[in-house]
């Protein structure tokens, strides 16, 4: 007896070593590429990005994966650098990725279009809004991101609406700042109303604006339009408030972080307002409420801006078209162009149109109350 | 003119900060003829660690501002020393007698192993420095407003600048550390312990360079990890415009190189102010190539 409950276990184990590496071939799994600057100058953005795809993608596998198949998360650091960014996506193509989601920034993008091109590799940018990426033509080009001109002409609008005649435009010579600042300008250079009076750069992570502000001071603008992100938005507020100028001031939706106010303080924040896709807590999808909380349950946070959000949609829109048509990213992309319409992501309906570009309004008017919160308006 | 006037002030502030940091540089370098890529991380790490004392200790609101502040001045450079002393310890010591180019390989190893211990410790999120830890009140001199703040970071940078430089020529130690800085064996063989003035070297420069990362949190109220980098580069440059390993020669430097990016920014391009910083740069190189105070070898230091 004692005998036969050995045997009986040494088959047992001896079933689990062999039954395991042979369940495991017999599903192979989808892998999905994230490219995200998970250290580098925008870290913060990048992490978070990554959280959430991969949140989704336990959430996704626990559920039973993609019509059986396990989704696996293929991560690389693109550093928020262009020419890492080639690195990071060479990296990605040869681990055997079906899609990516990423990545932030619109030059970063940029500089890895070409390689997931050639090896035709879906790509799906998330904070990437310059104007110029889906123009070139790529077939396998998305992104769950608004573009630039389209933001262009919601804060244009609003910056008149809100009264301001004289503006001030400063951008910071990174791709999405610059394309910002110049729609912004072109339509301003069309309307009599509108008059320029300053128009110049800063560096991103320079910490001291007080020079430009002092110059800024003497054209006194009506407003100050700021295209860049976060950081020096938030460095401007507060060196305005400390040389006790109280301009308003409008910044684009790479200013839609919860840490601006934290380093701008309540006081010089008051009164901001910016132009953006609404963050995760604002947003009003059944679906974006319980991720709201799942993300909190496990992370103990809130993503600190939108577009962590939006590459949660392109991961979904991402798993969609696989269910639909299998991993063929050439079939995908196809798929999504025509019979893609209205899925409902975190930030709303989602629908694509031939160029790869999202449909739709997406933008909001933020402005920040002397308590620090952010208001639509 | 009042415009002039605003702009020479946020010059000059920016300038002390650079000044601190390039201080650190140049003490270094004077000594031990290495350039310590990692010191720009000791900057960083002092800012981090002022804003570990004030802000997540609450410091300010169990002390008040002014003895808060005092006291975190001291436990920073303190604790950056410190960091400092394992530093040379662990990256350079090991290396002092083999080929130069191991131990800048080390600087740069240990520079980019410390800013990603920071990011790790900390996180990538920018830090903030509340904006209700210092009375920052608005100074009025002849109708020409300067926050309070800025006159704080000018004065302590000259103040700490000053004592220095009567450390470096009137005391016993200081006279060991021109001495080093001369000629290492020579002064060996004189009787100085080299050890120890390079001990020192490393206890003073990163205090300073702490110091600065504190005092860049107070004034502009936001940190992140890679500003080391930033401010590095940046200190190193005012080093080299002022001649490096040459103390005063720092001083000047820092000091210029924050007056030429304000006033090219205010009165050229602000998008511009590092491309003309770096022109200047390479102008002084040209016509003086070892930096503005090429002093004999003698005097330096």
């Amino acid at each position: 007896m004692k005998k036969l409950g050995f045997l009986l276990t040494l088959v047992a184990a001896l079933g689990l070593l062999i039954g395991l590496p042979v369940k495991a071939q017999a599903q192979e799994s989808i892998k999905i590429g994230v490219m995200a600057p998970r250290t580098g100058d925008w870290a913060s953005e990048g992490q978070d990005m990554i959280k959430v795809v991969e949140l989704l993608a336990e959430q996704l596998n626990a559920a039973g994966g993609i019509n059986g198949a396990k989704v696996e998360v293929v991560v690389e650091d693109d550093q928020g650098m262009p020419r890492t960014a080639s690195l990071a996506a060479k990296k990605l193509i040869t681990a055997g990725v079906v899609a990516v989601v990423g990545t932030y920034g619109s030059s970063i993008t940029e500089a890895s279009q070409a390689d997931y091109d050639e090896a035709k590799v879906l790509q799906v940018a998330t904070g990437s809004t310059s104007v110029r990426l889906t123009e070139k033509g790529l077939k396998l080009f998305f992104r769950t991101c608004p573009r630039d001109d389209e933001q262009g002409r919601v804060l244009a609008e609003n910056i008149k609406k809100l009264g301001f005649r004289k503006v001030a435009i400063v951008h910071d010579n990174t791709s999405y700042s610059k394309g910002l600042a110049d729609e912004t300008r072109a339509l301003f250079q069309q309307d009599q109303e509108m008059t320029e009076v300053f128009y110049d750069s800063i560096t991103p992570g320079d910490q001291d604006y007080s020079a430009t502000l002092t110059k800024i001071k003497a054209a006194s603008p009506d407003v100050i339009v700021f295209t860049g992100y976060y950081p020096e938005a938030a460095m401007i507020l507060r060196q305005k408030h400390d040389m006790d100028w109280n301009v308003a001031m409008i910044g684009g939706d790479a200013t839609n972080n919860l840490d601006l106010v934290v380093i701008a303080g309540n006081q010089a924040a008051s009164g901001y307002y910016f132009v953006s896709p609404p963050a995760l807590k604002e947003m009003t999808t059944d679906s974006a409420k319980k991720f709201s909380v799942d993300y909190e349950t496990k992370y103990k946070s809130q993503p600190s801006s939108v577009w962590a959000v939006l590459a949660g949609d392109a991961f979904s829109v991402i798993v969609e078209s696989i269910k639909a048509v299998g991993a063929d990213s050439e079939k995908m992309a196809q798929w999504l162009k025509t019979d893609f319409k209205n899925y409902e992501g975190f930030s709303g309906p989602i629908s694509f149109n031939q160029i790869g570009d999202r449909v739709g309004e997406v933008y909001r008017l933020y402005t920040v109350n002397s308590e620090g919160q952010y208001i639509i308006q | 003119m009042m415009e002039f006037l605003e702009q020479l002030t946020n010059g000059l502030a920016r300038g002390g900060i650079y000044a601190l940091i390039a201080l650190g540089y140049t003490m270094v370098y004077g000594v031990m003829k290495l350039i310590n890529f990692a010191h720009g991380e000791l900057f960083a790490l002092g800012a981090y660690l002022g804003y570990c004392l004030l802000v997540t200790t609450n410091l300010a609101g169990s002390l008040g501002p002014y003895l808060a502040i005092g006291l975190t001045i001291i436990m920073v450079m303190g604790l950056v020393s410190l960091a400092g002393h394992v530093l040379e310890r662990v990256a350079y010591r090991p290396l002092r007698h083999a080929d130069r180019l191991a131990a800048v390989v080390s600087a740069l190893g240990a520079s980019i192993f410390l800013q990603n211990a920071i990011m790790l410790v900390w996180g990538a999120r920018f830090r903030a420095f509340g904006s209700n830890l210092f009375p920052n009140f608005l100074i009025t001199i002849g109708g020409l407003k300067i926050p309070l703040i800025r006159i704080v970071v000018l004065a302590s940078a000259l103040l700490v600048m000053w004592a220095l430089r009567i450390f470096i020529h009137r005391s016993r130690m200081g006279l060991a550390i021109r001495a080093a800085a001369i000629d290492q064996k020579a002064a060996k063989l004189m009787g100085v312990d080299v050890r120890q003035v390079i001990t020192v070297v490393f206890i003073i420069g990163p205090a300073l360079g702490g110091l600065a990362g504190l005092l860049v949190g107070l004034y502009y109220g936001q940190i992140n990890f890679n500003i080391g980098q930033l401010y590095g580069l940046k200190a190193f440059t005012a080093a080299i415009i002022g001649g490096i390993g040459n103390i005063t020669g720092a001083m000047v430097g820092g000091l210029l190189l924050g007056l030429i990016e304000t006033l090219g920014a205010g009165y050229i391009s602000v998008g511009w102010k590092d491309a003309f910083t770096f022109v200047v740069l390479i102008l002084i190189l040209i016509v003086r190539p070892t930096g503005l105070l090429p002093e004999r070898v003698v005097e330096k230091l």
